[in-house]
């Protein structure tokens, strides 16, 4: 009797088993809903070592060694591709994941995992512009963020990759350039837009928004959500020269002894309800068409976590760096930040 | 009697060089990698990184962070000394503004930072007073600039040169004083020919104590500075984050230590046994 079925068979029991099954997941924060975790240790019996990350690299320099103790981590899509090279992943088992059906049809089949064999999309989403409709003509476009109007009550996100990657939309690039030219073309957009901003944000521009310190910002999604909910007279926009698209997957480290708990666990999030009370909860936009079709009207229409299908085109998959590429991006980066 | 000496020694020795001196040496190794395409680092062994900190981009930067630490130092001396030298008098109160002093460090650092946020934003509590009391129009840019950081540095760090300063102060004999003021010193004059020259070493356990931890700030330049300066430690950071490039933050942070080493030596080498 292997341990799955032991398991299947007392779940009645979940108090004996406390302390004997242990599971270790790793997510970024905000990402379950408060009654995720509690839920799935009721469940199952199984106690679960919950801890967050605020950053990919955050958490593949823990995993990285082969020996961090942790079962399940969500990295972003482009990060799957170099953990499978470098070992650190576990391959799936299907079988075990009964509810892989609930996913949208466009993350069935994923183009960097395409059957799905190594991860299980999560939650995705995407940087636009979150603004407050007192500037008068709403932006449209990245290029309203090089407005000398707003000089002053701007930010940018703090991250290379977003910011390189809205001058690059900006000049009808690809986010993914590797070459030094038109990397450097960027740079000169990013450097002539730097004097007009207020600053570099990442997720703590939500609250200055909200206060009217900031007018118009770079943003995601999520973060742009959470501040609508605080503030209704907020927008936000797709921007029309594009914008930049993850997903973040879980997946099952190689190293992991808990396997079929892991599968459980991913499983468990697979499932509608629980996947639609993260939602509600993180504002995040999920993978799982079957949670979708649960979440109430008014979650399911708004219009920056649930874009129409034609916004979504205009969106480009953010691409695993080369390493020559990643470093000169880096220099740029601090040319920028050096200015 | 030296076997017993070795024993007591035994723990901490164990501890430096286990704690201390290992990882210090893995970060040396680390600084002649290469690499890794990912984060992590590998072979070949390379000299590269040691190149690339003398870049000019990098070295600007490290000019920066030494200015700004230099600021916000000699800011928290002009502030510090004042202050220890009134706790200093203060006879039965002393314990209790010494008390004060340190209070700050019951809460977090980054929750302290973000509570000056809340102070300096445009909607924050100083632009919202100075505009209802009509001082100003338009909110005053405080926060997000030069002037933030340095406030933040000096906010951070004062105790560390308040306390050494009063520690030297306190231990000024009065009478030294009554001497100086019979034989007809001015009190500046006093100040100037006995307090300052006594209280020597005091100021530069308090320079140390301070410029040291300024110069690798990161969490204050990046929350208060708004992203849109680099410091050193910063880049650092960075190094071991979104660029995913080890042996060269590595190579940084050594760089850093070496030049704070040899700072010190100097200052230890001018004023021997009374540094520190």
């Amino acid at each position: 009797m292997n341990r799955r079925i032991f398991l299947m068979g007392v779940p009645g029991l979940a108090g004996c088993s406390r302390g004997s099954l242990r599971l270790n997941i790793f997510n970024w924060s905000n990402y379950v809903a408060s009654s995720t975790i509690p839920d799935f240790e009721m469940e199952t019996g199984i106690r679960v070592r919950y801890a967050v990350y605020e950053s990919n690299e955050e958490m593949l320099a823990r995993v990285l060694s082969g020996n961090s103790g942790w079962d399940v981590v969500f990295p972003t899509h482009y990060y799957i591709e170099p953990m499978r090279q470098n070992n650190l992943l576990a391959r799936l088992d299907h079988s075990y994941l009964p509810n892989l059906p609930n996913l949208a049809s466009r993350f069935a089949s994923p183009a960097w995992d395409p059957k799905l064999e190594w991860s299980v999309p999560y939650m995705w989403g995407a940087s636009g512009i979150l603004y407050n409709p007192a500037i008068g003509a709403p932006p449209a476009g990245w290029s309203d963020m090089w407005d000398n109007r707003l000089q002053g009550r701007m930010t940018m996100l703090d991250d290379p990759a977003e910011v390189l990657g809205a001058a690059l939309k900006k000049l009808g690039l690809s986010l993914n350039e590797t070459r030094e030219a038109p990397l450097r073309r960027a740079q000169a957009e990013a450097l002539r837009q730097k004097p007009l901003l207020r600053a570099y944000l990442n997720a703590e521009v939500r609250d200055q928004v909200v206060a009217g310190d900031v007018l118009a910002c770079q943003a995601w999604a999520t973060t742009s959500q959470q501040a609508i909910d605080a503030a209704p007279h907020l927008r936000f926009v797709y921007p029309a020269e594009g914008f930049a698209l993850y997903a973040d997957s879980a997946v099952i480290l190689r190293e992991s002894r808990r396997y079929d708990l892991a599968h459980r666990f991913i499983d468990y999030l697979l499932r509608p309800e629980v996947a639609a009370a993260v939602v509600l909860q993180s504002k995040a936009a999920t993978a799982n068409q079957q949670a979708y079709n649960r979440l109430p009207p008014g979650v399911a229409a708004l219009p920056a976590l649930f874009p129409p299908a034609d916004t979504l085109a205009r969106g480009e998959w953010f691409a695993t760096m080369p390493a020559a590429a990643q470093r000169l991006r880096d220099r740029l980066w601090t040319e920028i930040k050096s200015a | 009697m030296t076997r017993l000496r070795r024993l007591f020694l035994a723990p901490s020795v164990t501890l430096t060089v286990l704690l201390f001196l290992t990882p210090l040496g893995i970060l040396l190794v680390y600084t002649f990698l290469t690499r890794g395409a990912y984060g992590g680092m590998g072979a070949p062994w390379t000299l590269e990184n040691w190149v690339r900190v003398a870049d000019p981009l990098y070295l600007g930067i490290l000019v920066r962070s030494v200015l700004a630490a230099a600021v916000s130092t000699l800011l928290c001396l002009v502030l510090g000394f004042p202050l220890a030298l009134f706790i200093s008098r203060a006879g039965r109160r002393k314990n209790l503004y010494l008390f004060l002093v340190v209070l700050p460090f019951w809460t977090s650092f980054l929750i302290r930072t973000y509570a000056w946020m809340f102070l300096l934003r445009d909607t924050g509590l100083i632009n919202t007073l100075l505009i209802s009391a009509g001082i100003v129009r338009e909110p005053l840019p405080l926060l997000y600039n030069y002037g933030a950081v340095v406030l933040g540095l000096v906010y951070g760090y004062l105790p560390f040169m308040v306390l050494p300063l009063y520690a030297a102060l306190e231990r000024i004999d009065s009478n030294l004083l009554e001497a100086s003021s019979d034989l007809g010193a001015h009190p500046w004059q006093t100040l100037k020919r006995v307090v300052l020259p006594l209280s020597a070493p005091g100021v530069r356990a308090g320079l140390i104590l301070v410029f040291i931890p300024c110069l690798g700030a990161y969490l204050t330049p990046d929350l208060l500075g708004g992203g849109k300066t680099i410091l050193i430690g910063t880049l650092i950071q960075n190094q071991f984050s979104t660029a995913r490039d080890w042996p060269f933050g590595s190579a940084v942070s050594l760089a850093l230590m070496a030049a704070v080493m040899v700072l010190l030596m100097v200052l230890a080498r001018r004023h021997g046994d009374s540094l520190l």
